[in-house]
C-alpha cells in the first residue's frame, strides 16, 4: 500500500509515535482477526485506509505499531477475502450484530460533558436490560459492550442466530429498539363495547406499554386524565384486574381510544432505545476496533462488562497513558475537565501548561492544544 | 416406509427424494411432458395445479417434480428458476394448508425438514426471530415493532406460520437450482421450448432519468430487475413514485414484469388505482418505516430527491466559484 505523501505535524508525530508504543504490548483480543477488514485512520481522516486484511492478530499488531494509525475500525463482516475489492469480492460469510448510541447533541460540544457520558451510557444499559436480553432472548456471554472512545458506547452481539441476517432484517431489529413503524391499531381493537388490547404479561412493545401504564395508574393525575371515576380505588383496582387480561376499558371510558393513543405515543418515547439504525442495518460496517485507541481523544475504546457499565467512567476508567508529562499551549479556550479524577482548566486560549501525560493527549487529539 | 401421500404433495423434501432414488422413477415421454406443463404453468400464471390425490398420481407427481427440476436446471434462466420456485412454494402453501385438519402431522414435518422451529402455544406459535425475519415479508403486517417479541421468540398466527412455511420452501427450492449435470436430450429438448415462453426482459428496459431517481427507488428498481421478489409495500411505494413522477401505466407495467409473481392484470388495475385515487408519495420517514430507506439523503420525501440533489451540487458549485 502506498501512504499519501504528506507533511506530519509536531503534534501527529508525538501521538503516532505514543500509539505505536502503546500497541506494542497492548491486549488486542479481536475475534477472526483473518476474516475481518481493517480500516486506518489519521490526522485528516478517521478512515484514510480500508481493505485490509491480516492473517492474524500477530500481524495485526504488527501493522498497528509500525503505521501507528490514530484510528483502528474493523469490519463488523466477516469474509473470505477481506482486502479484496470490490466489496463483492471479498465474499461475505456474516456479520456481528452492532448498535451504536451516540450522546445527545448538546451544548457541551467537542468536550462531552459528564452529564451527556452518564445519559448514553443509561441508553446503553436500557438497550441491553431491557431489549437485547428479555425480548431478543440474547445471553450476556453474546453481548459485548465497548466505550467508543469518544461520545458513546457500541454494542456487539456475537451469535450464530443472527450472523446471516440480511440488512433488511437488521433494520426490522433496529425498528423494533426505537419503536419505528409502531402502530396503536395494531395492538388495541374494539369488539363492540369493548377495547381489547396488550396484557402485562405479554412480549414486544405492547408489554411494555401495558406494564408501564399499570405502574403509572396510581399516580393520581394520571389516573384522572383517563377518567374521573379512576379516583376511586376500587375502579383502580378493577381497571387494573381488567387490563391484565387484555381488557382495557371495563368502566366505560369517554374517548377512549383517543386517550389511550395519546397516552401510547407519549409513554413509547420513553420506552424505545435511541440508537442509530444505520449502523445496525450496514452489514459491512467498519466501526471502531475494541480495546484501541481512538485519535480525537486518546482514550481506549475499553471493553465494558455489563457488570462494570454502571461504574465505568470513560475519563477515570479509559485512560491509556498513565505516566509521563507533556508542556503544551492552548489554541481555543477549553472548559474544566478532570482525568483519573484529578481536575485541570479551565484554560485560556494562549495558555501554556505542563501536564499529566493523558490529559496533554486528551487536549491534542481534540486539536485544543499545541505541543510546546 | 415412505408416505406416498406427503411425498407427492411435498415432493421437495428428503423423503420424497429418497422415494425417488429407491423406486427408480422413470423418465419417459409422458413424464417430461407433464413436467413441461408444469413449468409452462408456473411461468403462465405463477401457480402450478394441484393433482387429484389418486393413489396412481401420486408416484408420478413425484417424477414429474423431479424432471421439472432437470428442466428448469438445463434451462438455466433466473427468471425462470425464481418464478417457478415461487409457484412450487405456492403449490406447497395450498396443501399446508389443506392438511392441516387432515394431516397435521404433515406441517410439522415440513417445518422440521426446513428447520424452522415452531413451538405449539394456547394461542398460535411461537418462532425464532431470526427465523421470522428471514422467513417473513418485510410489510407492514410482519413488522416486527407491533409484534409479541420475548425470549428471542415472535408470536405467530396458525395462517402466518403457513406463509412462513412457504416462504421456507421458496428459498429452499429457489437455492437448490440450477443443478449441475449433463441431462438426457429429451431434457436439453423440453428446456430449449421452456425458454422460448420465457418472456424477453432486456428488449424492454426502460430508462428514463433514473439516474434522478432517489436510491430507494433505484433499488426497487434494481431488485425487480434481478427478478428479487419485492415486498407488496416496496410495490405500492415504487408505483406510487412512477406515477407521480408522471410515467404513463405501460411504461410502469413493464417495470414490474421481472417480479417472479408478475400479473400484468392485477399491475395494471393497482396502478391504475394509485392513479385513480391520486395516492400522494408517502414521505421518507414513512418509506423507512416500511423498511425500503437504503440511504440517509434526508430528501424528506423521494419526490424531492431530484430537487436536494440539484440543489446540493449547485451550492457547492457555487462555493467553489467563489474559492
Amino acid at each position: 500500500m502506498s501512504m499519501a505523501v504528506h507533511q506530519a505535524s509536531k503534534e501527529e508525530e508525538f501521538l503516532r509515535k505514543l500509539f505505536s508504543g502503546f500497541y506494542t504490548s497492548c491486549q488486542l483480543g479481536v475475534s477472526k482477526p483473518q476474516q475481518r477488514e481493517f480500516g486506518f485512520g489519521g490526522w485528516e481522516k478517521k478512515i484514510e485506509f480500508r481493505h485490509i486484511g491480516v492473517k492474524g492478530e500477530a500481524e495485526l499488531r504488527a501493522r498497528l505499531v509500525s503505521d501507528a494509525p490514530l484510528y483502528v475500525s474493523y469490519s463488523v463482516a466477516y469474509y473470505e477475502f477481506p482486502a479484496a475489492r470490490p466489496m463483492v469480492k471479498k465474499n461475505w460469510l456474516g456479520a456481528d450484530l452492532v448498535f451504536d448510541l451516540d450522546a445527545p447533541a448538546h451544548s457541551c460540544g467537542k468536550f462531552t460533558c459528564g452529564q451527556c457520558l452518564a445519559q448514553v451510557k443509561r441508553e446503553t444499559i436500557q438497550l441491553v436490560e431491557e431489549f437485547l436480553v428479555p425480548d431478543f432472548g440474547f445471553s450476556q456471554s453474546e453481548i459485548s459492550v465497548n466505550f467508543s472512545g469518544s461520545r458513546g458506547y457500541h454494542v456487539h452481539v456475537v451469535s450464530d442466530a443472527v450472523e446471516q441476517l440480511d440488512r433488511e432484517a437488521r433494520r426490522e431489529i433496529a425498528d423494533y429498539i426505537t419503536g419505528t413503524g409502531l402502530q396503536f391499531d395494531k395492538l388495541f381493537w374494539e369488539e363492540g363495547k369493548k377495547l381489547f388490547g396488550p396484557r402485562p404479561s405479554q412480549g414486544g412493545f405492547g408489554g411494555k406499554f401495558a406494564r408501564s401504564f399499570l405502574a403509572r395508574l396510581e399516580d393520581g393525575s394520571f389516573a384522572l386524565s383517563i377518567s374521573r371515576s379512576l379516583k376511586d380505588p376500587a375502579i383502580r383496582q378493577k381497571m387494573r384486574r381488567a387490563i391484565e387480561e387484555g381488557n382495557w376499558d371495563p368502566i366505560g371510558i369517554a374517548n377512549r381510544k383517543k386517550k389511550f393513543q395519546e397516552k401510547f405515543s407519549s409513554m413509547m418515547l420513553s420506552l424505545s432505545g435511541r440508537i442509530d439504525s444505520n449502523v445496525t442495518a450496514d452489514t459491512s460496517k467498519l466501526i471502531r476496533m475494541p480495546g484501541s485507541l481512538h485519535g480525537g481523544s486518546g482514550l481506549l475504546a475499553k471493553k465494558v462488562s455489563m457488570a462494570g457499565l454502571e461504574k465505568f467512567h470513560p475519563m477515570e476508567d479509559a485512560i491509556a497513558f498513565s505516566s509521563g508529562e507533556a508542556k503544551v499551549k492552548m489554541g481555543e479556550p477549553v472548559p474544566r475537565f478532570s482525568v483519573k479524577g484529578e481536575e485541570f482548566g479551565p484554560f485560556e486560549a494562549g495558555e501554556t501548561r505542563e501536564l499529566p501525560l493523558a490529559a496533554a493527549v486528551y487536549l491534542l487529539c481534540k486539536k485544543a492544544a499545541v505541543l510546546e | 416406509m415412505a408416505d406416498l401421500l406427503f411425498c407427492s404433495h411435498y415432493p421437495f423434501t428428503q423423503q420424497a427424494k429418497e422415494y425417488a432414488a429407491q423406486h427408480r422413477l422413470e423418465l419417459s415421454d409422458s413424464i417430461v411432458e407433464k413436467a413441461e406443463a408444469r413449468l409452462q404453468d408456473a411461468l403462465a400464471s405463477g401457480r402450478i395445479k394441484k393433482a387429484a390425490d389418486l393413489p396412481s398420481a401420486q408416484e408420478e407427481e413425484i417424477a414429474i417434480y423431479a424432471v421439472a427440476r432437470m428442466v428448469v436446471s438445463a434451462a438455466n434462466n433466473r427468471y425462470l428458476i425464481r418464478r417457478y420456485a415461487l409457484a412450487e412454494a405456492k403449490r406447497a402453501g395450498e396443501y399446508l394448508s389443506s392438511d392441516l385438519s387432515s394431516h397435521p402431522e404433515y406441517v410439522e414435518a415440513v417445518a422440521g425438514e426446513l428447520g424452522l422451529k415452531f413451538e405449539k402455544q394456547q394461542e398460535g406459535f411461537l418462532i425464532p426471530f431470526a427465523q421470522y425475519l428471514l422467513f417473513t415479508p418485510r410489510s407492514v403486517d410482519y413488522k416486527l415493532s407491533n409484534r409479541e417479541l420475548a425470549a428471542g421468540k415472535v408470536r405467530v398466527g396458525k395462517q402466518e406460520r403457513i406463509r412462513i412455511l412457504e416462504e421456507a420452501v421458496r428459498k429452499r427450492i429457489e437455492s437448490s437450482l440450477p443443478m449441475k449435470a449433463d441431462f438426457p436430450q429429451s431434457i436439453s429438448l423440453a428446456a430449449a421450448r421452456i425458454s422460448a415462453l420465457i418472456p424477453r426482459l432486456e428488449a424492454q428496459a426502460v430508462r428514463i432519468g433514473q439516474e434522478n431517481y432517489p436510491p430507494c427507488i433505484r433499488k426497487l428498481l434494481e431488485d425487480l430487475s434481478l427478478n428479487i421478489n419485492v415486498p407488496h409495500t416496496g410495490r405500492v411505494v415504487l408505483a406510487m413514485y412512477l406515477v407521480n413522477a408522471g410515467l404513463p401505466d405501460d411504461k410502469i407495467v413493464e417495470l414490474f414484469r421481472p417480479a417472479p409473481d408478475f400479473s400484468e392484470k392485477t399491475t395494471r388495475y393497482q396502478v391504475e388505482h394509485i392513479r385513480k385515487h391520486k395516492y400522494r408519495m408517502p414521505s421518507c420517514s414513512t418509506v423507512d418505516g416500511y423498511g425500503l430507506c437504503v440511504a440517509e439523503c434526508r430528501c424528506g420525501n423521494p419526490m424531492n430527491y431530484k430537487e436536494s440533489v440539484h440543489g446540493r451540487r449547485l451550492k457547492e458549485l457555487e462555493k467553489e466559484r467563489k474559492a
